[in-house]
């Protein structure tokens, strides 16, 4: 017999390690709230008639954040066989109240109190026996992360699910508020499932909005179910929601004071709070992140990063790939098929490639400090910054999923409740770098300017620069008007990296990565070989000995003047940018093709990207990276857009917001910066990106003239005033 | 006839093994889609994402 079992608990206590544990899944974890926001689902290992469901992490059943509403709709309308309420035994009083809630729907639920390993180590004691006598259910102990306990926890769910006994909640409220839920539950009997009808009755009491909704009831027994309510809160003179809470937080605290023995006691401080005290501190918080920022970017890009993409592209591609197919083709096949082979498939694919080494030092870096716990800190201490221009920290969420990749920062803006905000946050979060624009900051860094680390670190803060100077901008429009939605979050204890963690992460991001040089970036490559090889040479169609000559060339150049005040109007670079619409990392791999760089490496030995560095300035390829970084991200993450925005108009704004920003930026930056290199003469573009320098310094310092709800200031005073 | 081929075998070949691994990425892609994967760069794997379920063309929930 199949069996549905749930894991529900509060967000990190460990779900999603446990069912990566029960289910050999490699689901993402992660050391901060919220890495899960849809519901997930696996077979138990060993027994492949239990169905595993991993829910995202929720405080409570109330619906009043996206987690919520997922979880709750499946325990309540796909109604699982079992629950596993994995409680944190660390924080043991607040994980409580959202069991007491699962108890109430009725299901056959075991309680696991996992991190039991680190309730050990404070010393603290939890009375398993007496905790589950109170609770009413089975209460076992589990630590996920070093794999106790799971299995055992996942079996008992799975017998309680067969043998489907009724399971007795407990009696958590007063004399007052039992008696008026016991009169909701005679009035909705037959109505609801028999099971929950103790959850719906309290639910009916509580008046959520959405119960009621669902059981829609009669106005005369809504009237009289009210009149039972409004006694309860005059006899305890609050409101039916406070009553609830105010109750089960009681019970919760008679539960823990008879089952569990702290041994800390009074405000003593934990290790985390140590390391939080000079992490999270007001003054040094920024220039800790700044440096491990560009820690994280210099082993990545910098020698040891250089090395192994230097190796990559020079020998393995370079010499190894490309040379080794040419030897085999040359001589025994056409012409044109060596060139496609070694110049277009080997070369385009092979420069994608060449980054693979530091992509995955880079994913494993970040992986690191994720799972120690310091990405949760980054949003905390860029909550105070960007709160100060208009967005909450809950923004900074979507930017932290975005350094991997721009799709699911995107989807992740959903857990933002605020409408402006989650727009704003969609129309911002893709300035972060994700892992397919590292190609590209790698490819400027390596050609022009001698691997320097601190192009990718410049691109990260310009990324985060672009995010706070767009939302003081965006803030000021009546569209986006208001004050930052308020931010709460948890901050997850600092633990030792888990290497199967860290690595299955970064394998995860390599290997898609790699995957897609192997589909997108071949096929590309191909077609841009093809129509970059093909064209009219005096007067004839066919291969062209130029490939200025070429259909391509001819398509780019018809629009490369748009990029000539930005430093880089050729048509290879035009076309990379138009190509890195595809996938963003396909950039490279047109660059690769067009210039062919591939038969430069064998024919002249120069240097992978000397080429590139003959064609521009530094400041023009400076220009070009920013432009590549800001402007519309890949169609994939478009489509996110799209999907998030839920409307054309808006899609249409952000798109064209991100270019527009992005092509205004790197105006200033070739124009204001070459004329300080003394790259570029004084002209009517460096006239213009003064203007724009101008006008932008007008759209930050100007003062906001919209309120809360997008009312004009001017016109609320004028009513005060009147 | 059998000459030209004779002579082109090695490039007929290389180009059919080209062409068969063309068609392939392009099946994959196709199917990848239809099955309603995503081109990101999560590599269309769930298990590598945590907002992966919401590639899958799920409709936002209305903000409160």
């Amino acid at each position: 017999m199949e069996v549905k079992i749930a894991l529900a608990g509060n967000p990190n206590s460990g779900k999603t390690t446990m069912f990566n544990d029960l289910t050999g899944s490699n689901q993402r974890v992660g050391n901060w709230p919220g890495v899960t926001v849809e519901k997930k689902e696996g077979r138990l290992k060993g027994d492949r008639d239990v169905v595993i469901q991993d829910l995202p992490g929720i405080y409570s059943l109330s619906p009043y954040t996206l987690e919520e509403v997922v979880a709750r709709s499946y325990l309540v309308n796909e109604k699982p066989d079992a629950i596993i309420n994995i409680v944190d035994g660390t924080n043991i009083e607040r994980n409580l109240y959202l069991t007491t809630q699962l108890i109430e729907l009725g299901i056959p639920t075991v309680v696991a109190v996992n991190m039991i390993d680190v309730v050990r180590k404070n010393g603290d004691k939890i009375d398993l026996g007496k905790l589950g006598a109170a609770l009413g259910c089975e209460v076992m102990e589990t630590s996920a992360l070093k794999g106790e306990g799971s299995h055992e926890v996942a079996r008992r769910a799975a017998q309680l699910a067969r043998e489907s006994r009724p399971v007795e909640a407990p009696s958590v409220f007063d004399g007052s508020v039992e008696h008026a839920i016991a009169h909701i539950e005679e009035s909705i009997e037959g109505r609801v499932d028999q099971r929950f009808l103790r959850w719906y009755a309290i639910k009916v009491f509580e008046r959520d909005e959405k119960v009621l909704a669902e059981l829609k009831l009669d106005p005369s027994l809504t009237e009289h179910l009210e009149q039972h309510i409004a006694d309860c809160e005059r006899e305890l003179d609050d409101d039916a929601e406070s009553i609830i809470t105010n109750q089960r937080y009681a019970y919760i605290a008679r539960v823990v004071s008879s089952a569990v023995e702290k041994k800390q006691s009074g405000l003593k401080m934990t290790t985390s709070d140590k390391i939080d005290h000079i992490v999270t501190n007001r003054v040094a918080a920024l220039p800790i992140f700044i440096v491990v920022m560009a820690a994280v970017y210099w082993i990545a890009m910098g020698p040891l990063g250089t090395f192994l993409t230097d190796w990559t592209n020079d020998v393995l591609v370079g010499e190894w790939a490309v040379e080794g197919a040419r030897g085999l083709l040359e001589g025994n096949v056409a012409d044109w098929l060596v060139g496609l082979v070694c110049d277009g498939i080997i070369a385009g694919v092979g420069a994608v490639i060449g980054f693979v080494p530091q992509m995955l030092l880079l994913f494993l870096m970040l992986s690191i400090l994720e799972d120690v716990g310091y990405m949760a800190r980054i949003a905390f201490i860029m909550d105070r910054i960007f709160r100060k221009f208009g967005l909450s920290g809950k923004s900074f969420i979507p930017m932290l999923i975005g350094s991997g990749c721009g799709v699911p920062a995107v989807m992740a803006s959903r857990t933002i409740e605020n409408e402006r905000d989650r727009r704003m946050t969609i129309m911002t979060t893709c300035f972060i770098p994700c892992g397919a624009k590292l190609p590209i900051i790698s490819m400027i860094a390596g050609a022009f300017f001698d691997d320097g680390w601190w192009v990718a670190t410049s691109a990260y803060f310009v990324g985060v620069f672009a995010i706070i100077i767009s939302g003081i901008i965006l803030k000021k429009l009546k569209a986006f008007a208001g004050d930052a939605a308020p931010f709460v979050m948890e901050l997850p204890p600092y633990h030792a990296p888990a290497p199967s963690n860290v690595l299955r992460a970064t394998w995860e991001r390599g290997w898609s990565f790699i995957k897609r040089a192997g589909t997108v970036i071949l096929l590309s490559s191909i077609i841009i070989w093809f129509l970059q090889a093909f064209g009219v040479e005096n007067g004839a169609f066919g291969m062209v000995e130029n490939n200025d000559n070429s259909i391509l060339a001819a398509i780019g150049t018809a629009v490369a003047f748009i990029f000539i005040p930005l430093g880089f109007g050729t048509w290879q670079a035009t076309v990379g940018v138009v190509g890195g619409l595809v996938a963003k990392e396909n950039l490279v791999a047109i660059m690769a093709v067009c210039y062919g760089i591939a038969g430069e490496v064998s024919e002249a030995g120069e240097e992978m990207w000397g080429i590139l560095a003959s064609e521009y300035t530094g400041i023009a390829a400076y220009s070009f990276m920013v432009f590549n970084l800001l402007c519309a991200p890949c169609f994939a993450a478009m489509g996110a857009i799209k999907r998030e925005m839920n409307s054309p108009k808006w899609t249409l704004a952000a798109i064209g917001y991100m270019c527009g920003f992005a092509y205004c930026v790197s105006l200033m930056i070739y124009q204001i910066g070459g004329l300080i290199t003394g790259d570029v003469g004084f002209g009517v573009w460096t006239v213009v990106a003064f203007a724009v320098l101008a006008a932008m310094i007008y759209l930050l310092v100007r003062k906001n003239k919209y309120g809360e709800y997008g009312e004009r200031l001017s016109e609320r005073k004028a009513a005060v005033n009147a | 006839m059998l000459e030209w081929f004779a002579a082109n075998l090695a490039t007929i070949i290389v180009s059919l093994v080209i062409l068969a691994a063309v068609v392939l990425v392009v099946l994959k892609m196709i199917r990848d889609r239809k099955s309603g994967k995503g081109g990101c760069s999560c590599g269309n794997d769930c298990g590598a994402c945590g907002a992966c379920g919401a590639c899958r063309g799920a409709q936002p929930t209305k903000s409160r």
